[in-house]
């Protein structure tokens, strides 16, 4: 995934700054890197978002299409997640290249979005039993600049926050109940993103435990734990990755330190998200 | 084409356009760290992403290299929400794939391929947006994208699309008049020397029309250099007048 | 979702019949403070392992929990196929598999998205017990079917893959074993059976905060966990909580490992000899 290649005096670089609780770029253990966030680049989808937090760059776009309900669950919509890892983050992704990154990304975000208040399903059903949105969430990985499956998570909620599903009316003919979509752009309804998680990573090098971590201080970590986490503090999936171990007392700290971040990062992500609508400034994109 | 008039009766396009205007064009250099040369652009709705890699040592096998000259290997893909209805796939469709290989000819006749024997250059282009001239704009932004890594070239290759909508040739076409008007003439040139390096054309159009449409675009690529040329220049002579600051101290 | 081309595929739209039967929300505990099957909460299902079971393999496990039934092979190590894989380290591929028929709904042939999730969390729980440095240009095989999902196939499929590492003689610092564990509200069942963990899953009032599933895989000689990964919403003092119960849990079924181990080891001492 990445071509970052350390020696082993690097590696012993970042570990021994580590012990002093200082990091590479001179953060503490749990800051995260300089985020800009911005909605609605793209006019093609019904929400849009791109993330950029240091090198890492997500754009996300949002479409939703009518489609029969799950009979299964047949009063709440659908949402589906797809990431394309392009060719343009390095050259080790064209062709087929990036699809193991990419389902393990979309294996998280799909279990952290499982449980039923991450976002407010039954609303996206449009008639019971018969029809309801799906949510295509389109994830484009442009740049990998460390700590992927947050970034793609913000990417995520600030996407369906900026979501404009059209309004429907429905009328009743001899034939069944017909569907209208309506096409006028400003006759829309929003979505409520509230309890939508943010993936939070905290990894482990040496003894310390760091969030947001850079390419450099994922090579050197052996193990880190993803949580979904919602604004109420409540993990939503949890999930250990590398080829480490970690004892449980560390598990339960790494658990409150992702707690701690993801509470107030979901809490900042929501207020710079008003913010910015607030403002209704044009989006720059990547011309800035 | 009934209920809509590509071109209103006082010579307006459905955009708002002059048959002879082109789209705004926006762009920027260098948007990307990772990459030896990235640019974004824009062409009215389409927008376009490209990187450069390298030039590289040959990546897989070495049998792929070329003893006398440079591999140049590119990939194009498309967002799966660039387009109107979602596309299922980003690339590996038979489009993507016939607009890679048209890529991969465009630029083996503009960079200096013998200069870098035996290994690799790779292009990436990546369309964020669509609404008509995707090669149009995937051939300026990598050529934008390969001036920003450094790499040699005759010269720039600027590529530009053209119809043909009630006698009158037009250009640089939306996705709306792509798809619903007559011709399309897609042409990239090298804009200094006049030549035309590829050039491509959907669908019937009569012989006497073809010249005139072709002189339009030519017109619309020596327009889009200009554009290109003048803000390339500009960057460079500011970037120039800093590193001078720099170096005196 | 790729579609195997060659098979014969059935209707492109069709339902299974358990779509339009909906179930019930279960009370995971009765009046009688006893689970569906009978358990109490805290209570593990019995337990069968036996190693050795596939003659063709290095090595083989196959575990029985109630009726979750999963069998699993380890072949290598062997030679990289493609050589630029080569590396110091040894490499450990795992693939999952449940069988088309044992879930309630039929599974497909090819691996769907959970079963590579599922793959690639087995991967992360085994690999920090192996000793990879000893096995350079090598790869270790491990195939995992699931033969009858009646839930925490994952902690099942893990003890078993372990079983079979070690029985193929795989270099580990220790054995590797796993334990679930399903909450709702103040509740915390071990050990959840399927509908257990699909009620668990599938809550229907929104107003529960605590509502999930937990899979710890445990090392227990040098007391790391090598993997954690939970399902729900769930509230971080729940999460250690369940983690150390699960833990807990784990210590019990050492024992049984080892036993399972010891006993194909005389066994094959008893057919050499």
């Amino acid at each position: 995934m990445t071509d970052v290649d350390l020696s082993e005096a690097e590696k012993t670089f970042i570990l021994h700054s580590m012990q002093d609780n200082f990091r590479e770029d001179g953060r503490g253990c749990e800051d995260f890197r300089h985020m800009e966030v911005e909605t609605g680049l793209i006019s093609n989808t019904n929400g849009s978002a791109r993330v950029r937090l240091a090198s890492t760059d997500i754009l996300v776009g949002v479409k939703v299409q009518l489609v029969p309900v799950d009979p299964n669950k047949p009063n709440v919509g659908r949402i589906e997640f797809f990431l394309d890892c392009s060719a343009n983050a390095t050259p080790a992704f064209e062709g087929r290249g990036g699809e193991g990154l990419a389902s393990e990304i979309t294996a998280m975000l799909t279990r952290a979005y499982s449980c039923p208040s991450a976002i407010d399903y039954p609303s996206l059903c449009v008639l019971p039993g018969q029809q309801c949105w799906l949510l295509y969430i389109d994830v484009l990985l442009l740049e990998c600049g460390g700590n992927l499956f947050d970034a793609v998570s913000i990417a995520v909620k600030s996407a369906l926050f900026n979501l404009r599903i059209p309004n429907v009316t429905m009328t009743k003919d001899e034939g069944g109940i017909e569907l209208d979509v309506s096409d006028d752009p400003f006759d829309f309804k929003r979505l409520d993103v509230a309890g939508a998680p943010i993936i939070v990573t905290v990894n482990k090098i040496g003894h310390f435990h760091v969030v947001d971590a850079s390419e450099k201080e994922e090579v050197c970590s052996l193990a880190r734990l993803m949580l979904g986490i919602t604004e109420k503090g409540t993990v939503t999936a949890m999930k250990k990755e590398g080829s480490g171990s970690l004892d449980t007392d560390s598990i339960s700290e790494m658990i409150e330190s992702a707690k701690k971040v993801g509470v107030e990062l979901n809490k900042c992500l929501l207020n710079i998200l008003m913010t910015e609508e607030g403002q209704e400034v044009k989006p720059v994109g990547f011309l800035r | 084409m009934a209920g809509m008039e590509l071109l209103s009766d006082q010579g307006f396009r459905t955009d708002g356009r002059k048959p002879n205007e082109l789209r705004r064009i926006r762009f920027k250099k260098g948007v990307f760290k990772q990459a030896d040369g990235s640019a974004y652009l824009e062409q009215g709705n389409t927008k376009v992403l490209a990187a450069v890699y390298g030039p590289h040592e040959i990546r897989g096998g070495k049998g792929k290299a070329l003893h006398d000259q440079l591999l140049i290997n590119c990939q194009y893909s498309m967002a799966t929400f660039s387009t109107q209805d979602r596309k299922r796939r980003p690339r590996g469709d038979r489009k993507s794939l016939e607009m890679t290989a048209h890529l991969k000819q465009t630029f083996n006749a503009v960079i200096l391929t013998e200069l870098y024997p035996k290994v690799q250059l790779d292009i990436y282009v990546e369309v964020l947006q669509s609404d008509g001239g995707n090669y149009c704009a995937s051939v300026n932004a990598a050529t934008l994208a390969l001036i920003d890594a450094g790499i040699p070239m005759k010269d720039y290759v600027i590529a530009c699309s053209g119809s043909y909508i009630r006698d009158t040739p037009v250009v640089d076409i939306n996705n709306l008049e792509e798809s619903s008007a007559g011709a399309e003439i897609i042409m990239a040139i090298l804009p200094r020397c006049e030549q035309i390096v590829f050039i491509e054309m959907n669908s019937r159009l009569h012989e006497d029309h073809l010249s005139p449409v072709m002189d339009q675009v030519m017109t619309g690529c020596k327009d889009i250099f200009n554009i290109l040329n003048q803000q390339v220049r500009d960057e460079l002579c500011k970037k120039s007048a800093q590193d001078r600051i720099v170096d005196s101290g | 979702m790729p579609t195997d081309t060659r098979r014969i595929s059935g209707p492109e739209i069709s339902h299974s019949p358990y779509d339009y039967c909906l179930t019930p929300p279960i009370d995971l505990i009765g009046a009688d403070k006893k689970r569906l099957d009978g358990r109490l909460p805290a209570q593990l299902r019995p337990l069968f392992l036996r190693a050795g079971v596939i003659s063709q393999a290095r090595g083989s496990g196959y575990i029985e929990v109630d009726q979750t039934k999963v069998i699993c092979a380890v072949y290598g190590p062997r030679e990289v196929l493609r050589r630029e894989d080569f590396s110091l380290k040894g490499q450990l591929t795992c693939d999952f598999k449940f069988t088309t028929f044992s879930c309630r709904l039929r599974r497909q042939h090819q691996q769907d998205n959970q079963e590579k999730d599922l793959s690639v969390q087995l991967l992360e729980a085994l690999e920090p017990a192996v000793c990879l440095q000893k096995y350079p240009k090598s790869q270790i095989n491990i195939y995992v079917t699931v033969l009858q999902n009646d839930g925490s196939a994952l902690s099942a499929a893990i003890i078993c893959a372990s079983l079979a590492l070690a029985s193929a003689g795989i270099e580990m610092y220790d054995l590797v074993l796993a334990s679930s564990v399903a909450m709702r509200d103040a509740l915390t069942i071990v050990d959840p059976t399927e509908r257990e963990e699909e009620a668990v899953l599938n809550k229907t009032h929104k107003a529960e905060l605590n509502a999930g599933s937990m899979t710890v895989a445990f090392l227990p000689s040098i007391n790391q966990v090598s993997a954690i990964s939970s399902d729900g919403e769930i509230l971080c003092e729940t999460l250690t909580k369940s983690m150390r119960l699960c833990v807990e849990n784990c210590l019990k079924l050492y024992p049984v490992l080892q036993q399972a181990l010891v006993k194909h080891r005389l066994d094959k001492q008893a057919d050499t000899s």
